[in-house]
């Protein structure tokens, strides 16, 4: 039973990993065709958005603040490339792509720096940026318009048996796995854990904090095209939606709001594991008003059981 | 006020007597919400200059009840956030007490107080084991009440099963109504409810030791753990005061709007969550109170009756709260650089 333990001390994601795993089983129950090569690149497709907003929550939740504005930022890059891009004739990838990263980083890096050098509270920088990005894609489009037909379509389906949404996926993981390599993660945790700390070790903690909101912007980024290749029109009504899920990923993940523990394979299990549980419950017939409820429940014991059976126990104080 | 500071130069010298009474004119507006009230007359006289016909007693009265509503949703959280958390399951209890107040109290027939105090009760419940177990297990409010909401909302529209097309009673819509009275005064109670809670909210946190204990706590945790101030239950009662004002503006929201809806609570979390910080309170601020909550609801209820009036649509609002906030918490509420915290 300890060592048991000792492994979900050591590796934040298990518990979701479990979860996940469980889920999984009790899916290919009710529904034995869950997983078949025909019904796989939908499900990856409509998994690919929840997962990337996961991501784009976690880098800031590493350096030890939070960024509410991540799911808002998808929606806006939709709403901007089904509706401003795309009429603009701007609609190619090799102009659209770049163009949509790149506002997305410079909306990560804005919130970066209003954390950072500003020095607002986190969750205040991010609010003001949620009501700037809901606002403008209502702005941009209040009701829902179609999209033609785009490159993004290839995210939704597949290339070859690859299914598209493993590329969407796969570049930010990338990403990640190559930023692994370098100084920039352990610094980044180490500003989470504590940043006084890191700050008298001679971390640069204002380019560390900058460089984690605009990594998170950029997964926003591609998020917001994962999100146009499932839905093809511009849905500015999702803000809120994904603004939370994002959150409960993460945090269902294993990464810890205090910051300094967890990584994008927690965001990747608790994601999954949301998508799971209410394929599940719709799959078994339950009222949508239910799957909420059991959402709900399934986010808070996870959270408590991670902060206490899971947690290392290094403070006990909570400020 | 530029004209004020000083050069480098002369700030090298010792404290003359200009600079000291900037020290203490600065100390002063950071205390008193003077720069909201600033604003508040600021932005009615540009409304009052802009639309003269605004100035009527049913368009005020209407702007009123807009705000003493936004500011009612917005109490619990302004409790919340002086804490130091932030209660994101405010939907949830406003979507439950909009329930208890078309379905329970209006279709069912059940008597108003009796379906209030339903709400009071379920919700305050809820808000406290909210708060026993963000203090027990050392975890972010965050998240849970992310989850508690959730779960609360799915449990109502649960319960509700599809009839959104039920009303509240007569009885509790003559409370927010724009045409109801109070005591023979052609404006509805909820201002006066809201004012009154205002005062009564003022008078807790500056002039009773629990209101100081409540500030101590929300400041420094641990220091006030230190002078034995039951902390655990100081969380487990705000989270439950949270709830329990929370699902009582919601019913105020379904009396008002004389229906409800699945989204009824959501427009409020935000908002709501933007009069607390436009108002200047700041999580675990010493100067956090509920008179700054109601100055900014007011602040943005203003604004927003002047961006639609001026033909802009909702949207654009939104933009301009979102501004709002960043300006108003970078003067007030900047956290201290690092290096001052070693």
């Amino acid at each position: 039973m300890n060592r048991v333990l000792t492994m979900f001390q050591r590796w934040p994601f298990a518990f979701a990993f479990l979860l996940a795993l469980m889920l999984l089983v009790l899916n290919l129950i009710v529904s034995p065709s869950f997983l078949s090569p025909a019904r796989l690149p939908g499900t990856l497709a409509t998994l690919a958005p929840f997962v990337l907003v996961g991501f784009a929550s976690t880098p800031s939740i590493l350096a030890g603040g939070i960024d509410i504005s991540v799911g808002p930022l998808a929606t806006f890059i939709n709403c901007l490339f089904v509706a401003i891009l795309i009429p603009a004739g701007l609609g190619d990838w090799h102009l659209a792509a770049p163009i949509i990263l790149a506002v997305a980083a410079g909306i990560g890096a804005l919130n970066g720096i209003l954390v950072a050098v500003v020095r607002l509270h986190p969750v205040v920088a991010t609010t003001g940026m949620l009501f700037l990005l809901v606002g403008l894609s209502l702005t941009i489009a209040q009701n829902p318009v179609a999209a033609p037909d785009n490159w993004t379509e290839v995210f939704a389906g597949g290339i070859g048996i690859v299914p598209g949404a493993l590329i969407t996926i796969g570049v930010a993981g990338l990403t990640w796995f190559a930023l692994r390599r370098t100084a920039f993660v352990s610094n980044l945790l180490a500003t989470g854990e504590s940043d006084v700390s890191a700050y008298g070790s001679g971390v640069n903690i204002k380019a560390i904090r900058i460089l984690a909101y605009t990594l998170g912007g950029l997964f926003a980024g591609i998020a917001g095209i994962a999100l146009t290749a499932l839905v093809q029109s511009s849905q500015s009504s999702l803000a809120s939606t994904y603004a939370l899920l994002g959150l409960a990923a993460a945090v269902l993940g294993g990464t810890s709001l205090a910051g300094g523990r967890g990584g994008l394979l927690g965001a990747l299990f608790g994601a999954v594991s949301i998508y799971l549980l209410q394929q599940l419950l719709t799959a078994s017939g339950v009222a949508p008003s239910l799957i909420q409820f059991a959402y709900g429940a399934v986010l808070v014991v996870g959270v408590v059981l991670g902060a206490t059976l899971l947690a290392p126990r290094l403070k006990r104080n909570p400020s | 006020m530029t004209s004020d500071t000083l050069s480098p130069a002369e700030a090298s010298h010792a404290p003359t007597a200009r600079q000291e009474a900037w020290t203490r004119f600065r100390a002063w507006v950071f205390e008193v919400p003077a720069l909201q009230v600033l604003v508040v007359l600021a932005l009615a006289a540009w409304l009052v200059v802009t639309i003269p016909a605004i100035a009527n007693p049913r368009s005020v009265t209407s702007i009123l009840v807009i705000t003493s509503l936004l500011a009612l949703a917005a109490m619990g959280q302004t409790l919340v956030v002086i804490l130091g958390g932030l209660d994101l399951a405010a939907p949830g209890y406003i979507l439950f007490g909009a329930f208890m107040a078309a379905n329970v109290a209006g279709k069912l027939a059940v008597p108003a107080v009796v379906a209030a105090l339903i709400t009071v009760l379920v919700c305050g419940g809820i808000g406290a084991l909210i708060g026993w177990i963000c203090h027990r297990f050392a975890v972010q409010p965050l998240v849970v009440t992310l989850g508690t909401g959730a779960a609360l909302t799915g449990a109502t529209l649960f319960l509700a099963d599809g009839d959104y097309s039920s009303a509240p009673p007569q009885a509790l819509r003559s409370l927010a109504s724009l045409r109801g009275t109070t005591f023979g005064m052609p404006f509805p109670p909820i201002i006066l409810i809201v004012l009154l809670c205002g005062v009564g909210m003022w008078i807790f946190l500056n002039r009773t030791a629990a209101g100081r204990r409540f500030h101590a706590t929300g400041v420094n945790f641990r220091a006030a753990r230190l002078t034995r101030i039951r902390t655990s239950a100081v969380w487990t009662l705000v989270f439950a005061a949270s709830g329990a004002l929370a699902g009582i503006a919601g019913i105020f929201i379904a009396s008002y709007g004389s229906g409800w809806s699945q989204t009824i609570g959501e427009p409020y979390l935000f908002s709501g969550l933007a009069a607390v910080l436009v108002g200047g309170t700041i999580f675990g601020s010493i100067r956090g109170s509920y008179t700054r909550t109601l100055l900014g609801a007011l602040t943005l209820t203003l604004l927003s009756t002047i961006i639609v009036s001026n033909g802009l649509s909702e949207a654009q609002s939104r933009i301009i709260f979102g501004i709002i906030i960043l300006a108003v918490v970078s003067l007030y509420g900047r956290e201290r650089h690092v290096r001052d915290r070693f």
